[in-house]
C-alpha cells in the first residue's frame, strides 16, 4: 500500500478534478505543494493539460488578509453560503495559510474549525497551508498551487495573516486584496494607516456590531482617500457583521461581480513575481545583476521562455557560464561554489532546483 | 443538663452535644433510555442514595434530536436522552418530585430541561415553588473543556440570568446554575487556577445579574446564596483540604466586598463534588478504588470545608462506564464514611494548624492574583473570547503531562510498580464493563415519532414562535419554554429555534502556540525521522486530528495535536463535534497523511464504521491510515482493528512519544521509497 506514490497518475487526477472529485483535486494540490525534483515534471504535465481543456475556469484570486483574530474564518464562513448561491453555479476553492512555528517547523492549520463548511458540496473545496517557515504569512507553495486552482475553479480564496510583509506578498497572489480591520481605538488607526493602508483595493470593517465600529468607521472613511494619490478613487469601505447579518451580502455581490484581468494576465504577473521570488532566494543578486548584464529582467526573461518551468531550467542551464564571464567577476568571492554545482555536469535538466 | 461544653464536640441549639448531618450521596447516573434510567433511579434510591444526580446524553446536552446526523451515534451512550415532556414523565414515574433533590448536568440546554421539569411538575399537581435541585448551567467551563455549547456566549450569559431572575421568583429552592471547578481540574489547572476561574465565573454571571437590574437591591443576597459551587477533589488531598477552605473564605470576602451581601448565611460557600476522574488509570484499575477513597477524605474532612453533595466516580472508568454494582461499591464508601466512622461528630478539626492556614493563605494569594489577571482582561466573558483561560488550562495540562511523562510526578501502576498479578475483579462474565445496547436507541426513536405524531402541530409552530419572539425582544425566555414543553416541543426543536436567533459558535482552541516539554534525547530522534518522512513524502506529514460525535472533552485531542506540531507536523485541528461525514471532507480536501481520532463516549465502533465508509466512497481508504484514541475497552480492539483502524490508544498509553513513534512508523512504511529522478524515470522508459 502506498501513501504517497512517488509518481502521480496525472491524467487520472486531471480526469477526476474537471469531475469535481475532491480527492483528485486535493491529490494534484498535493503534486503542486510537493518538493521532491521530480515533482516539476509532473506539474508541467497537467498545466499543460489543463490549459488546453475548454472547461479551464481561470479564477479570479481574492485575498483575505488581517491581523489574528480580525475574524477573516468566521467572515468566509459567512460568505461561502451566499457565493455558491450565485446563480452562476460558481466553483470555489478557499486556501487558508497559517503560521508554522519557527522552531520546528510545524504547525497547526486551525481555520477548518472555524469555518463550518458545507457537507458534500462539490463546487468548494478548502485547503490549509502552513506558511513554512516564511514569515509574513504566504507560504512559498501558495504560488504553486494557485497556478493549479487557477484552471479548476471560478473563484479562489486566500486568507492569510496579515502583519507587515504579507500584504505585499498577497498582493501579487491575488488580484483583488481585502484588508480585514476590526473596530479600534483611535490611536491604533494612526497606527495602521503609516504602512499597509496602502496595499488592499478594499476595506472591511468587520465585527461592525461592537461599539467601537461607529467610531472606527468614520474615522476609516475620513482617512482613506488621503491614502492614495488624488487621483485615484477612494478604496470601497464595508462594514460586516456576523452577528446582525449586517452588510455580507453586499460584500459577497461585490466579490461574485468582479472580473479579473483578462488574457491571465494576472496569472502572467504573478509568475513573474514568483519567478523573482524563486531567483532571490536560489541565486540572490547574482542572478538578477546576470540578467541585467544580458539586457533583460525577470518579467522579459520569463517571456522568452514557453513556461516558468522552462524559464527556471533555462536559466539554471545558463547561469553557470554567464557567471564564469565578467558580468559578476567584480562579486564572484563565492567562486567555489561554481564548479561543484551538480547541474554543471547534469544533462539539461527538467526538474525544478530544490526548494 | 448539658455536660460542659468541649472544644471537640459540636452543640446544637440547646448547648446539647450534637453530630452533623451528612452529605447529599449521589450517583451520576443515566443511560439506554428513560425506562431503564428510571429503574436505574429507583433502585439508586432503595440502595440509599439521598439524591438524584442525571446524567443525559449528548445530544440532549448538544440540543440535538436523536435522529439528527451529529447525534446518530451518541444517543443513550453517557447519559439519558430526553426529547420532551413525555420522556420527562417516564424518566420520573414513581419518583416524588416533592421529596427529591435532583440534580442535573445540563448547560448548553438548561434552560430547556428546567423548563420540562417545572412543565412536569405542573402536569403532575405538585407545587412549581417546592422544586429543589441545581441545574449545572456553568457555560464557562463548556467552552473552556467541556464542549457542549450551542451559542455564542453573550446567549448564554443572557440563558443563566434569565434563569436566576425566574428562579427567584418561582423556585426559591433551585440552584438555577452550579459554577464548575471540577472539569477544569480535568482539563489541566491547578488548584489556584480552579479557584480563580470558579470565581470570575461566579463574579460574571452576579455582576451581570447586577448590570440587569431585574432583581431588587434587597433579594440580591438571596440570589447570592444560590450560587453553588461542582468542585473536583485530587489525590494530593491535603493541599485540596486547603484548596476548599481558600474556596470558602474568599467566597465569603468577594460577596461581602463587591456585592455587600450582609447575612453570612448568603455569602456562605455551597458545592458539592465529584472526585477527580482524570487520576483514575486502566492500568491496575483496582487501584483507583484508594484513590476515590482519599479523595473523598479531602472534601469530607475539614468541617468548615465540607461538601454539600458528594457523587464518586466508579474504580473502572478509565476504563467504561461504570456498571451499577460498580456505582453502588462508591456509593457503599460514602455510607461508611458518613455513618461508621466518627468524622461527624467533631467540629473543623484543622482550625490552628499553622500548616493548613499557611497553605491555604498561599493558594489564595495566587488565586487572587489570577482573579485581578482576568478582571484586567475585561471578566471571564473577554478572558474566553480571547482564548486567555483555554491556552493557560492547556498549558498547565501540557505541564502535567511533562511531570508524569518524565516521571517527576508518580503515578502507582503507571509510571511506577507497573507489574501485577492479574485481576480477578476484570475476569467476570462481562470483563468487569458496561455496554449500552445498540439497539436500545430505537425506542427512543420510538419515542420520539410517538410525541411528534401526538402533538399538535399547530400548538407547537405557535410557541416556538413565542420562544423565538422573546429571544427577540429581550424577554425573558423561561415562560416561552415551558410553553414549548408543554406544547410537546422537543429538545431539538427548542434548540434549533434559538439557534435560528443566536447563531452558533465555536470556541478559541489554545493550542496555538503550545509547546510540550518531552525529554530532549528522546524528542530528538522523533524528530529527526519526521524530517526525514517530509524529504521522502515532498511534505511535511501532515495528520487530521478530529473529534467526531458531541463528546467534547477535548484535552486528549489537544495533547495530541500539540505534540504533533511540535516534533514538525503539519497539523490540521478540525476540533469537536464533527460528523464522520466532515471527518472526512477534511481528511479528503486536506490530503491528510494520517487521521487521528479522540472518542470518549463510547460511540467508537458506529464512528468508525461511518468513518471508514467514507473514506472508501471517497477512494482513499487505503491512502489514509486511521488511528484512534480514548476510552476504548481492550474486547472493541480486534472490531475496531477489523474496520481499519492501523493502531488503538488508550489512557494506558500516557506516553506521547511511543504514540508518536507508533504513528511514525505507520507513516514510513507506507510511504514511497526515495523517489527516482526523472533522467532515472526517463531511461527506464
Amino acid at each position: 500500500m502506498h501513501t504517497h506514490p512517488s509518481t502521480y497518475d496525472t491524467e487520472r487526477l486531471i480526469q477526476g478534478a474537471w469531475q469535481h472529485d475532491k480527492w483528485s483535486i486535493a491529490r494534484l494540490i498535493s503534486l503542486f505543494e510537493d518538493t521532491r525534483p521530480h515533482a516539476a515534471q509532473y506539474r508541467h504535465d497537467v498545466l499543460s493539460a489543463l490549459q488546453t481543456n475548454t472547461q479551464a475556469r481561470c479564477a479570479a484570486f481574492i485575498g483575505l488578509t488581517g491581523t489574528p483574530g480580525a475574524g477573516k474564518s468566521s467572515l468566509i464562513a459567512a460568505l461561502l453560503p451566499r457565493l455558491l448561491a450565485h446563480p452562476s453555479h460558481l466553483h470555489i476553492a478557499v486556501l487558508a495559510i497559517d503560521p508554522s512555528s519557527p522552531l520546528t517547523g510545524g504547525a497547526v492549520l486551525g481555520d477548518r474549525i472555524r469555518v463550518r463548511l458545507p457537507s458534500k458540496e462539490k463546487r468548494c473545496f478548502f485547503r490549509s497551508q502552513s506558511s513554512d517557515q516564511d514569515l509574513g504569512g504566504l507560504s512559498r507553495k501558495t504560488f504553486q498551487v494557485c497556478r493549479l486552482l487557477y484552471w479548476l475553479f471560478d473563484l479562489v480564496l486566500i486568507e492569510t495573516v496579515g502583519i507587515g510583509q504579507s500584504e505585499v506578498s498577497i498582493r501579487h497572489a491575488a488580484d483583488r486584496v481585502y484588508l480585514l480591520l476590526s473596530p479600534l481605538a483611535g490611536d491604533e488607526i494612526q497606527f495602521i494607516k503609516a504602512g499597509i493602508m496602502e496595499i488592499p483595493d478594499a476595506f472591511v470593517l468587520h465585527k461592525a456590531d461592537a461599539p467601537a465600529a461607529n467610531a472606527t468607521y468614520h474615522t476609516l472613511q475620513a482617512t482613506l482617500g488621503l491614502l492614495r494619490p488624488p487621483q485615484a478613487p477612494s478604496p470601497a469601505l464595508y462594514r460586516t457583521s456576523i452577528h446582525t447579518q449586517e452588510g455580507l451580502d453586499a460584500l459577497a455581490a461585490e466579490i461574485t461581480a468582479y472580473r479579473p484581468p483578462p488574457l491571465h494576465a494576472s496569472m502572467h504577473q504573478r509568475e513573474a513575481y514568483a519567478f523573482q521570488r524563486w531567483l532571490l532566494d536560489e541565486y540572490g543578486q547574482q542572478a538578477l545583476r546576470c540578467l541585467s548584464a544580458q539586457q533583460t529582467n525577470p518579467t522579459a526573461y520569463l517571456r522568452t521562455q514557453p513556461s516558468f518551468e522552462h524559464a527556471q531550467l533555462a536559466f539554471d542551464a545558463q547561469f553557470w557560464s554567464w557567471a564564469a564571464s565578467s558580468c559578476v567577476s567584480h562579486n564572484d568571492t563565492n567562486a567555489s561554489h561554481t564548479p561543484t554545482h551538480p547541474s554543471a555536469s547534469l544533462p539539461p535538466r527538467t526538474s525544478e532546483p530544490p526548494r | 443538663m448539658p455536660s460542659s461544653p468541649s472544644a471537640h464536640q459540636i452543640l446544637d441549639r440547646n448547648g446539647s452535644p450534637t453530630s452533623d448531618r451528612p452529605w447529599i450521596f449521589r450517583t451520576y447516573a443515566g443511560h439506554t433510555n428513560v425506562h431503564a434510567s428510571n429503574q436505574l433511579y429507583k433502585q439508586n434510591m432503595e440502595a440509599g442514595q439521598t439524591g438524584l444526580s442525571i446524567a443525559f446524553d449528548l445530544p440532549t446536552q448538544c440540543g440535538y434530536d436523536a435522529d439528527h446526523p451529529l447525534a446518530k451515534s451518541e444517543v443513550g451512550k453517557v447519559g439519558v436522552p430526553i426529547h420532551s415532556l413525555d420522556d420527562m414523565h417516564t424518566l420520573f414515574d414513581a419518583i416524588p418530585l416533592e421529596q427529591t433533590n435532583t440534580s442535573m448536568t445540563i448547560n448548553g440546554t438548561s434552560m430547556w430541561l428546567l423548563a420540562l421539569y417545572i412543565a412536569l411538575a405542573q402536569e403532575r399537581g405538585v407545587s412549581v415553588s417546592s422544586l429543589r435541585g441545581t441545574t449545572q448551567n456553568d457555560i464557562v467551563k463548556e467552552y473552556l473543556a467541556r464542549g457542549t455549547y450551542l451559542f455564542p456566549p453573550d446567549a448564554h450569559f443572557r440563558i443563566i440570568a434569565e434563569m436566576y431572575e425566574y428562579c427567584l421568583l418561582h423556585l426559591p429552592q433551585w440552584n438555577a446554575a452550579n459554577i464548575c471547578s471540577y472539569h477544569l481540574q480535568e482539563a489541566g489547572a491547578t488548584p489556584a487556577q480552579e479557584v480563580a476561574f470558579a470565581l470570575s465565573t461566579a463574579i460574571g454571571v452576579l455582576d451581570l445579574l447586577r448590570q440587569r437590574r431585574q432583581i431588587p437591591e434587597n433579594d440580591f443576597g438571596q440570589v447570592v446564596e444560590r450560587i453553588s459551587f461542582f468542585v473536583n477533589s485530587g489525590i494530593r488531598f491535603v493541599e485540596e483540604i486547603c484548596k476548599m477552605r481558600a474556596f470558602a473564605e474568599l467566597w465569603d470576602e468577594i460577596t461581602l466586598s463587591r456585592y455587600h451581601v450582609q447575612d453570612p448565611q448568603h455569602r456562605r460557600f455551597r458545592y458539592g463534588v465529584q472526585v477527580n476522574s482524570l487520576g483514575l488509570t486502566e492500568q491496575q484499575p483496582e487501584n483507583n478504588a484508594w484513590r476515590i477513597l482519599i479523595e473523598a477524605l479531602g472534601v469530607t474532612l475539614s468541617r468548615k470545608a465540607r461538601c454539600r453533595a458528594l457523587q464518586l466516580p466508579a474504580w473502572n472508568e478509565a476504563l467504561s462506564l461504570p456498571r451499577p454494582w460498580d456505582q453502588q461499591w462508591s456509593l457503599r464508601l460514602q455510607q461508611i464514611l458518613a455513618y461508621e466512622t466518627d468524622l461527624l461528630e467533631y467540629p473543623d478539626i484543622f482550625d490552628g494548624s499553622p500548616v493548613i492556614q499557611s497553605k491555604t493563605d498561599a493558594i489564595k494569594a495566587e488565586a487572587q492574583k489570577e482573579i485581578e489577571q482576568i478582571l484586567g482582561i475585561g471578566g471571564v466573558h473577554a478572558a474566553i473570547q480571547s482564548g486567555y483561560m483555554k491556552s493557560a488550562l492547556v498549558r498547565s495540562m501540557a505541564a502535567r503531562i511533562s511531570r508524569i511523562q518524565r516521571g517527576e510526578q508518580i503515578v502507582v501502576g503507571v509510571n511506577r510498580w507497573t507489574e501485577t498479578l492479574p485481576s480477578p475483579l476484570m475476569s467476570d462474565q462481562d470483563s468487569g464493563l458496561f455496554r449500552v445496547d445498540p439497539l436500545a436507541a430505537n425506542e427512543t426513536l420510538a419515542l420520539l415519532k410517538q410525541t411528534r405524531l401526538q402533538r399538535s402541530p399547530e400548538k407547537v409552530q405557535s410557541a416556538l414562535r413565542s420562544l423565538q419572539e422573546a429571544a427577540r425582544n429581550g424577554q425573558n425566555m423561561m415562560p416561552a419554554s415551558i410553553q414549548c414543553a408543554l406544547a410537546r416541543v422537543t429538545t431539538g426543536e427548542w434548540a434549533d429555534a434559538l439557534r435560528g436567533v443566536f447563531g452558533e459558535y465555536r470556541a478559541a482552541t489554545g493550542i496555538e502556540g503550545q509547546t510540550l516539554s518531552l525529554e530532549e534525547d528522546r524528542r530528538r530522534p522523533l524528530q529527526d525521522r519526521v524530517h526525514a518522512l517530509t524529504e521522502r513524502l515532498g511534505h511535511r506529514p501532515r495528520m487530521l486530528v478530529g473529534k467526531p460525535g458531541l463528546d467534547g472533552h477535548s484535552n486528549g485531542a489537544e495533547i495530541i495535536a500539540v505534540t504533533a506540531r511540535h516534533l514538525g507536523f503539519d497539523v490540521i485541528y478540525a476540533g469537536i463535534r464533527l460528523s464522520p461525514d466532515d471527518i472526512v471532507q477534511s481528511a479528503i480536501e486536506e490530503s491528510a497523511d494520517i487521521i487521528g481520532l479522540s472518542i470518549l463516549s463510547g460511540s467508537h465502533i458506529e464512528i468508525t464504521q461511518q468513518i471508514m465508509e467514507g473514506l472508501r466512497d471517497a477512494g482513499a481508504a487505503d491512502a489514509i491510515p486511521v488511528v484512534m484514541g480514548g476510552i476504548l475497552p481492550q474486547q472493541d480492539h480486534p472490531i475496531l482493528r477489523s474496520l481499519g483502524v492501523r493502531a488503538l490508544f488508550t489512557p494506558a498509553d500516557g506516553d506521547l512519544l511511543a504514540i508518536f513513534d507508533t504513528i511514525l512508523h505507520l507513516l514510513e512504511a507506507s510511504s514511497p521509497e526515495p523517489p527516482t529522478t526523472h533522467a532515472d524515470r526517463t531511461e527506464q522508459e
